[in-house]
């Protein structure tokens, strides 16, 4: 075995034994586990979504509609059109004031039949048509609607603009999904980067670094060091989304029958999600944890007093957590310009190009640059944390300064 | 045969080490002495290749030190490098494993070196929970458990007890007596001065004296002499020998003269002078040398 292989089985060893690692990943289990079961989480999110809606159809279905629904304060109806165009794009929308759908009324046969044309499917709110229901009944009966009974359905078919999802109830299952997908992406790139910030400072201060600088190549060390937290981190997380896939049945059928109002799909539907999402979120994953990873080593390398961990560790936690964030503005509004923007800098865009693949179909240009983006970024994030990380392990006494770590990288 | 030849080293504007040179022949113990902050540490690290000299060169049996060589060398660092929570076995076949040893050959060497350091009954547990003379134990078959030719050893008996220390004299004498080359530091004297062959005392960055201890004393300036009983008559032998003031203790008298004083017509004018009941010539002590060759420095030390 060569010594990268050494150092990491008894890094990978040593560190799965380690109290704070069985605690993590049980406690993740369990977190992961509370997350699936709170339906709120993926039934309710999405159900205050103000609309601006586009009407189109007959004049008098038109204006008794925009009636119906101007009078809820939550919509307002920013066009109305004799037809929409074919097909509707979401450029259509934008150029809409962004509308959130466009509505097409028809009356069939004197059945009211909606076609709809949302922009979001998850945020899309399946109340409008409670709102319609007294123009249903109209066209229906030819009768005021107040004089009738009102147990008739809109007939409505959803077009899906961005054909990622078949419906808003799928498409809401994956936004719960992306979300806590991304949770795990934010909490284990900080776990495992932790880790490996911890494992070299503890190296540094016991002086163990010189043992090991003097047997084997500070790289290789720091190779060995960042492929076992990877591999550690990786089954941390088949842990969590094994306890995720058990107990998502029952969460999706607990959510199918929780929204009645649109029909009886079972739960399993909502399960068929595509499981390349994994792959990418692995592959994401990785990308990402790599480049924290040598950040984090190359400065924990700097310190020679456990106590001087907390000082460098949180400008590197910084970029993480702001992604973190950037992540879940993306969720909103995946297709955004600035949701393409960030999909390409680096640190930011694994947490981004992710949450986008998650809830939109992305075009594959954009994944494949954005995954050459972050190789280069992490084989840039080896070499000088590599540089830092050699310097630094055997440097004791007071922090190097800024000077002396730029020696280091021109070094 | 180690060869460290006008090896230079400096941090910023310190300069660490700034002429050290010696060689060390195979088998040898060589003691490197100083006061702190004498350059011995850095001089030990660039032997490791730690450190790169920024001039000089050290080679081994002629060739430069590489990676590759360094594995068949052994450190002990003076502050303690272990995993705090890597159990004993495990943590020293780490480093076998490190130094090139397959996976069989680490744990017989590692079995065999729990059991001649007395460290059985802790092999399963992790070093925080050794005594400090048990983890430097751990530390040392962590240093040799690939039987290493050159043995670097910083300060191995710090924080030691007396019963310990004489455990490691023992395990470090049985490796110099199988062949392995040995450099090692400390302020302990009496231990050093038993264990070492030969000496190289720096200080400031240079080396102020080496060679063997009967080198180093054939080379010192001054003998003590101790005489007894403290007879007015035998002072004045000796003063009139050109002996200057004596020290008077228990009854005896202890003069420093210079090396090259007739010692045999001095014990003979003392014998003259009356009863002699002891005389003693002292050859220096390697702590005598070790102060003499440092003077106010190795005071301050």
């Amino acid at each position: 075995m060569n010594e990268i292989g050494i150092v990491f089985a008894a890094e990978f060893a040593r560190k799965l034994r380690s109290r704070v690692y069985l605690v993590a990943t049980l406690g993740g289990a369990l977190m992961v586990a509370f997350l699936v079961e709170a339906p709120a989480l993926f039934s309710h999110a999405t159900l205050d979504s103000t609309s601006d809606i586009v009407l189109a159809g007959p004049p008098a279905l038109r204006q008794r509609a925009a009636a119906l629904m101007e009078a809820k304060a939550d919509f307002r109806v920013v066009a109305s059109l004799d037809r929409l165009p074919k097909p509707v794009t979401l450029a259509f929308l934008d150029a809409h004031q962004k509308a959130a759908a466009a509505l097409e009324l028809s009356d069939a046969h004197h059945k009211l039949h909606v076609d709809v044309y949302p922009r979001d499917l998850a945020a899309y709110d399946e109340i409008e048509f409670r709102v319609l229901i007294p123009l249903s009944i109209e066209v229906a009966t030819g009768l005021p609607s107040a004089e009738v009974t009102p147990a008739l359905k809109v007939e409505r078919v959803i077009h899906p603009l961005d054909r990622k999802f078949v419906d808003a109830k799928s498409a809401t299952f994956a936004h719960g999904v992306a979300f806590g997908l991304i949770f795990i992406l934010y909490f284990s790139i900080i776990i495992a980067s932790q880790s490996v910030m911890a494992s070299v400072a503890e190296e540094k201060t016991s002086r163990i670094a010189e043992l090991l600088v003097a047997t084997i190549s500070p790289v290789n060390l720091l190779t060995a060091k960042t492929l076992a937290a990877a591999a550690l981190a990786l089954l941390q997380i088949g842990v969590w989304v094994t306890t995720a896939l058990v107990l998502l049945p029952r969460a999706a059928v607990s959510l199918a029958g929780s929204q009645s109002a649109l029909g009886p799909d079972s739960g399993a539907q909502l399960l068929a999600f595509d499981p390349g999402e994994l792959i990418a979120f692995a592959i994401f994953f990785l990308l990402g944890f790599f480049q924290y990873a040598t950040i984090y080593a190359a400065a924990a390398s700097l310190i020679s007093r456990t106590e001087d961990l907390g000082s460098v560790a949180t400008p590197v936690i910084l970029p993480v957590v702001g992604a973190f964030f950037i992540a879940q503005f993306t969720l909103l509004q995946p297709n955004s310009p600035l949701a393409i923007a960030f999909s390409f800098v680096p640190f930011i865009s694994p947490f981004v190009i992710f949450s986008r693949i998650a809830i939109s179909l992305v075009p594959w240009w954009q994944i494949a640059l954005a995954v050459a983006i972050n190789l280069a970024t992490v084989a840039v994030c080896f070499y000088l944390g590599g540089k830092i990380y050699r310097v630094g392990m055997l440097l004791y006494g007071n922090a190097p300064s800024l000077r002396q770590v730029w020696a280091a990288l021109r070094a | 045969m180690l060869v460290v030849e006008r090896v230079r080293r400096s941090f910023g504007a310190v300069e660490a080490v700034r002429d050290v040179s010696f060689t060390c022949a195979p088998g040898t113990v060589l003691g490197l002495l100083g006061p702190n902050g004498a350059g011995k540490t850095t001089t030990m690290r660039m032997i490791l290749g730690i450190y790169p000299p920024d001039a000089g060169s050290i080679a081994w049996n002629g060739r430069t030190i590489d990676r590759e060589l360094r594995r068949t060398f052994g450190y002990l660092p003076e502050e303690r490098g272990l995993y705090a929570k890597m159990p004993v076995r495990e943590q020293i076949e780490y480093f076998a494993r490190l130094h090139g040893l397959d996976e069989r050959a680490a744990q017989r060497r590692t079995a065999a070196w729990i059991e001649r350091l007395g460290l059985g009954e802790y092999a399963k547990r992790t070093c925080s929970e050794l005594s400090k003379g048990n983890q430097q134990k751990v530390q040392l078959a962590c240093a040799v458990v690939h039987d290493p030719v050159l043995l670097i050893l910083d300060e191995p008996f710090s924080g030691l007890d007396p019963l310990n220390a004489e455990i490691m004299v023992e395990c470090l004498r049985a490796l110099a007596e199988g062949g392995t080359t040995l450099l090692l530091s400390s302020h302990q004297m009496w231990q050093i001065e038993n264990l070492c062959r030969e000496f190289c005392i720096v200080a400031a960055g240079t080396v102020r004296l080496r060679g063997s201890l009967e080198e180093l004393r054939h080379a010192f300036p001054t003998r003590s002499v101790k005489v007894a009983p403290d007879l007015p008559a035998i002072r004045a032998a000796f003063a009139a020998c050109g002996a200057g003031e004596p020290l008077a203790e228990d009854g005896a008298l202890t003069y420093v003269l210079p090396a090259e004083t007739d010692f045999g017509a001095l014990l003979r004018a003392a014998v003259a002078a009356g009863d002699v009941s002891d005389f003693e010539r002292r050859e220096p002590s390697l702590n005598e040398i070790y102060v003499h060759a440092l003077g106010n420095q190795g005071a301050a030390s």
